[in-house]
């Protein structure tokens, strides 16, 4: 019984840490339909940058500011200025992956660079702890699950009640009736970018604090995991990757608990492939048509 | 020149060919027939662990310092027949995963994966290929066969490597010229008409798949053998990069701009520059030549895409027409001077 409580509520923690990045993919990927591969690299970076600003707190106010600004940044000069640059010279779809791969690895390893053999590590935070039922829950990650929800709760505001938010949403379903309205898609993609940076800069301080280290490959492993939760909920839809991080969140722990917790990500990565096999029609339906490529 | 330069060079010969190799069957998954195969290092990875389990004695002979399955102690030349076959093998199921009728960027996400599952299992499952540690002790091929010195011995590995790019070579090329390269051509310019003409393009896909994860397997044999040891670190993803980057830098679709690939990626970039003055820390090198990589991918794709030997224009000669032309030629003529 406590194991599948623990099962549950650690479940519920992972799927807070991968709502938040996932929704960031996500959101990303359906406004300006680029399958950002180096958002794991971003991620990371996040970290590395919050770790070195701050100078490694772990006040999460300070963390949560520093980080999601971080990730804003990075990615608006990744997405908006490299990538955007790439699209506007007319590069395809697949050349458009190559581009977000070769940014992803020139970031990776240049913070391998930097990081050496170095250990990067948070302070071991005197967390309060909490026992529900026997499962032990410290305060951090009670935070993680809170910040999420908050966080799923913006998204949902912007997207619902803003006029960014329907732009966003218009551009994501159709271009060139957008233009044709007065709306500058330009714009509404940059602010894809920013939107998605910070929930990807909030999800790593998260995930690097909540781990307590991390180094160069933190943010390209948890990235996988990560687009399965979007894959997995209809990529391009908001809603559906949190839907999709709650399943692969408690999946992914279940299979850590139950065979070895060397398979937590690897049940994760292999949910993405069933996907991909049982339902590729399902996926095809958001992918089949081809979209203008958008910068 | 001293004897460890040439021990050096000839080395560095033996790397070329074995990265040659490797890049030429990723060329003619990707370069000809158009396939994003991101997970190719696993095909080269498998290629490895096979030839390192035909080879190995049963891991009681080493008393059991490391565990794997088999260990079946075959000599030279099966270790490698069987690397390229298993290389062969694993394109079935990849390809069936994989080879959907995905968007470019998203067949290349799902590849990917299976590298990350690949590499993820292998750690995992510490009995199969002794997990995260990985393969030692692997033996050579044709070590006594010849009595020979360290030095005489690379030399008879090099005319082995020699022989087997000589092989790729020849069988690329083959599959490059004839009617089914042309096929292939086909199915990465354009899908929906070789369907028009009642070809099933998955399944020529499939075949290419299968043909270059054979040569990947083949390269993967080699190099296990020759350096005696693999494990899941020596085949993370960002290695099917640095094939991918040599290809798009020397020129995809054409086995010259591969072999240049080969030269100036892995050779120039992740070799050479182990050369220099260390700088930093230990592994530093290692990680600033993957930036250079990364840089070296974005500025090829902005300024030069299709490389510095680009893939030629295909000009084929249609003999009969041009046959049934010379003889209406010909009938035309006879017909003027009868009509004279």
């Amino acid at each position: 019984m406590t194991l599948l409580l623990g099962i549950v509520i650690f479940g519920i923690y992972s799927a807070a840490l991968l709502a938040i990045g996932g929704v960031g993919f996500t959101l990303q990927f359906g406004v300006t339909n680029v399958l950002n591969l180096s958002f794991g690299s971003i991620l990371t970076a996040s970290i590395f940058l919050e770790y070195g600003l701050t100078g490694h707190s772990t006040n999460i106010w300070i963390a949560m500011a520093v980080g999601a600004a971080s990730g804003a940044v990075v990615s608006l000069l990744i997405g908006h200025v490299v990538v955007g640059a790439y699209i506007r010279r007319g590069a395809s779809g697949f050349s458009i992956a190559m581009v977000t791969i070769a940014i992803s690895l020139m970031l990776q390893f240049g913070l391998e660079a930097i990081q050496g053999p170095d250990i990067y590590a948070y302070a071991a935070s005197t967390n309060s702890t909490m026992n529900i039922g026997g499962v032990v829950v410290s305060s951090g990650q009670l935070t993680t699950i809170i910040v999420a929800v908050v966080a799923m709760a913006a998204v949902h505001l912007l997207l619902r009640m803003t006029k960014l938010g329907l732009a966003m949403r218009a551009t994501a379903a159709d271009v060139t009736l957008t233009r044709s309205c007065g709306v500058s898609p330009a714009r509404t993609r940059a602010v894809a970018w920013l939107v998605s940076g910070a929930l990807c800069g909030l999800c790593g301080v998260f995930l690097g604090i909540g781990e307590g280290s991390f180094s160069s490959t933190t943010g390209s492993d948890f990235f996988i995991t990560l687009a399965a939760a979007a894959v997995l909920g209809g990529i391009g839809k908001p809603y559906g990757a949190m839907l999709g991080a709650l399943v692969i969140g408690i999946t992914s722990q279940a299979a850590a608990a139950v065979i070895s917790p060397s398979y937590k990500s690897i049940a994760a990565w292999i949910i993405l492939i069933a996907v991909l096999v049982v339902r590729p029609q399902g996926i095809m339906a958001e992918f089949a048509a081809e979209r203008e490529l958008v910068a | 020149m001293s004897t460890g330069m040439i021990f050096y060079l000839s080395g560095l010969a033996i790397l070329l060919g074995i990265n040659l190799i490797a890049i030429w069957g990723l060329d003619l998954q990707f370069g000809l027939a158009g396939i994003n195969n991101f997970a190719y290092i696993v095909f080269q990875a498998a290629g490895g662990y096979a030839a390192a389990l035909l080879a190995l004695k049963p891991a009681s002979a080493y008393g059991s310092f490391e565990t794997y399955i088999g260990g079946f102690n075959l000599p030279f030349p099966l270790p490698l027949i069987g690397a390229a076959a298993v290389g062969g093998l694993l394109a079935v199921p990849v390809g069936l995963i994989a080879l959907q009728r995905l968007r470019a960027d998203y067949q290349a996400m799902a590849m990917l994966v299976l590298s990350l599952i690949a590499t993820g299992l292998a750690q995992a499952q510490t009995g199969l290929v002794n997990g995260p540690a990985g393969l030692a002790l692997i033996p050579q091929p044709l070590v006594g066969a010849f009595p020979s010195s360290p030095l005489g011995y690379h030399w008879i590995f090099l005319g082995l490597t020699a022989v087997c790019c000589a092989l790729t070579w020849w069988v690329a090329r083959g599959i490059s010229r004839s009617p089914y390269g042309r096929l292939l051509r086909a199915v990465r310019e354009s899908e929906s008409a070789v369907s028009a003409l009642g070809r099933n393009p998955n399944a020529l896909r499939m075949t290419v798949l299968i043909a270059g994860g054979a040569i990947a397997g083949l390269s993967g044999g080699l190099l296990v053998e020759y350096v005696t040891a693999w494990g899941p670190s020596s085949w993370l993803y960002p290695e099917t990069f640095l094939f991918l980057t040599a290809l798009i830098v020397g020129g995809k679709g054409n086995l010259a701009g591969g072999a240049l690939g080969a030269l100036i990626v892995p050779i120039g970039i992740v070799e050479l520059t182990r050369r220099l003055p260390a700088f930093g820390y230990p592994g530093m090198i290692d990680s600033l030549d993957w930036v250079a990589i990364g840089a070296c991918l974005l500025l090829f794709l902005w300024f030069r895409p299709n490389g510095l030997i680009p893939e030629r224009k295909q000009m084929f000669r249609e003999r009969s027409t041009e046959r049934t032309g010379s003889r209406m030629r010909e009938a035309f003529a006879g017909r003027r001077t009868e009509a004279r």
